[in-house]
């Protein structure tokens, strides 16, 4: 086997001193997206069953 | 009658979607929805809000081909029945699924109906969010195109920073807005994303001054999620100022966060991002201290990949450092690892690190003969085409240059 060489080792140290670039993931934290949202309450008032959706909420509420 | 015993009943079963939704439950609300999808109604309204809620759970889910298909189902409906609202709502959502989808262009389509309708309809929160959608897009666009190329932030194609320049006025359109409306949760968000398309862009001190503003606010709601990104995103642009004690002290804010909030995979990127950074200011110790921790969670939560970068990062320290046996061991661990994961640029890296290693150590190659007979499928494949691979892989091929592979011939 050889002897370990120092200007090897310095050389070899030298390269491997990383470029920040080697940071540069695709770690950037992105903010959530928003999704537009319907519910079927908000149709209640138009839908002609008044009686009905009237008997739908108030059970709700009771459990 | 029969038929309001069925609209009763399908509308009890959504009001059970919609209440399990907004718990949290998305895979149960979805069961409810279709349940009262299979029983039906006459009121066409009840079900574009039904296709609605259930275009948003899959999406939650993370199913998008079924999101895509009920949003699409609510976009029809709501053109059918001629109601404008709920179609600029179902344009929306269509469009953020088909964004996530890869499908810019539709997409782009989508969300500027959404922009469009709100506008003609004088509704300015819809508005506001129609553009931070389009500024999604955009982003998306831009960092899909960038990140199938090999450039670093700020040297990028026009297409890209065209996209990417786009994104950035669609969400300062959306800030003037939510300011005026007082919004600071949808000023967060802006900030937030408007930072990121300034760091792609290469613009690192607006980068900053965003994602600040972005911090200021996480702290005002008391958003710990939020601050956690805001950190990790300040640390990611203080890197590219140059500025690697900033952007280690936003790192450490970023780990204790993770830690607080229990989320080891985030954990595990705030160690490697700190070790990455103590190379920079050459403190190998440091570096190596965060590597390991990285390592440990890595093998903690199977992330194999994870794993071979944080074995790649020891290799590099400990060769810094001048500790070759240890060296040695991580980058045989290194190759090890690419090889199970089938990384072939990795599995290269390793190669020749280990072959750098074995030279400086004196080691005697005929022990190794494997190693040495595949050295020209490594030099083949530097001088020849090499393969087109994400931006940190693009960078091991960069080091693999600078390792001349005729001074291993040489020295053999």
């Amino acid at each position: 086997s050889q002897p370990l060489s120092g200007r090897q080792a310095a050389e070899l140290q030298s390269k491997v001193v990383p470029s920040k670039q080697i940071l540069h993931s695709d770690n950037m934290e992105m903010e959530p997206e928003t999704m537009e949202t319907k519910s079927v309450t908000d149709y209640f008032s138009k839908l002609h069953m008044g009686s009905l959706v009237y008997s739908c909420t108030s059970k709700r509420k009771n459990k | 009658s029969k038929a309001s015993r069925m609209e009763a009943s399908c509308l009890e079963l959504a009001l059970e979607g919609e209440r399990l939704c907004k718990a949290g439950d998305c895979r149960a609300g979805v069961s409810f929805f279709e349940a009262a999808v299979q029983v039906g109604t006459e009121d066409l309204k009840t079900l574009s809000a039904i296709y609605s809620q259930l275009g948003n759970a899959y999406f939650y889910l993370h199913e998008y081909a079924k999101a895509l298909e009920y949003h699409h189902h609510d976009l029809t409906l709501a053109r059918t029945i001629g109601d404008l609202l709920g179609e600029a709502k179902a344009s929306g959502n269509l469009g953020n699924t088909l964004k996530v989808l890869g499908n810019f262009e539709e997409a782009i389509v989508c969300c500027q109906r959404h922009l469009d309708i709100s506008r003609e309809l004088n509704d300015k929160v819809g508005e506001a969010r129609a553009l931070y959608n389009l500024g999604n897009v955009y982003h998306s666009k831009g960092k899909n195109v960038a990140s199938a190329g090999t450039h670093d932030p700020g040297e990028l194609p026009d297409d890209v920073k065209n996209a990417l320049q786009k994104a950035a006025n669609y969400y300062e359109e959306n800030l003037t807005i939510v300011t005026k409306l007082g919004d600071r949760a949808a000023q967060g968000r802006a900030f937030g994303n408007l930072g990121n398309t300034h760091y792609l862009l290469g613009n690192f001190r607006s980068a900053v001054l965003a994602h600040e503003q972005r911090l200021l606010i996480a702290k005002e709601f008391g958003d710990r999620s939020a601050e956690r990104r805001a950190y990790s995103n300040l640390g990611n642009a203080y890197i590219f100022l140059g500025e690697f004690e900033t952007a280690s002290e936003y790192y450490k804010r970023t780990l204790q966060l993770a830690r607080q909030l229990k989320d080891r995979a985030v954990e595990a990127q705030a160690c490697y991002s700190l070790g990455n950074t103590y190379t920079l200011l050459q403190d190998y110790e440091k570096a190596i201290d965060y590597h390991l921790k990285h390592l440990v969670i890595a093998q903690e939560l199977n992330d194999k990949i994870g794993e071979g970068r944080a074995c790649w990062s020891l290799g590099n320290a400990y060769t810094a450092l001048g500790n070759h046996d240890q060296a040695m061991h991580f980058a045989e661990r290194h190759l090890e690892i690419s090889r199970e994961v089938g990384d072939r640029s990795g599995e290269l890296t390793a190669r020749l690190n280990l072959s750098d290693l074995q030279m400086v150590l004196g080691l005697s190659y005929s022990t190794n003969n494997s190693m040495m007979s595949e050295s020209h499928v490594v030099d083949n494949s530097l001088n020849g085409t090499r393969p087109r691979v994400g931006r940190r892989h693009s960078m091991e091929n960069m080091e693999l240059m600078k390792l001349t592979p005729e001074k291993v011939q040489n020295w053999n």
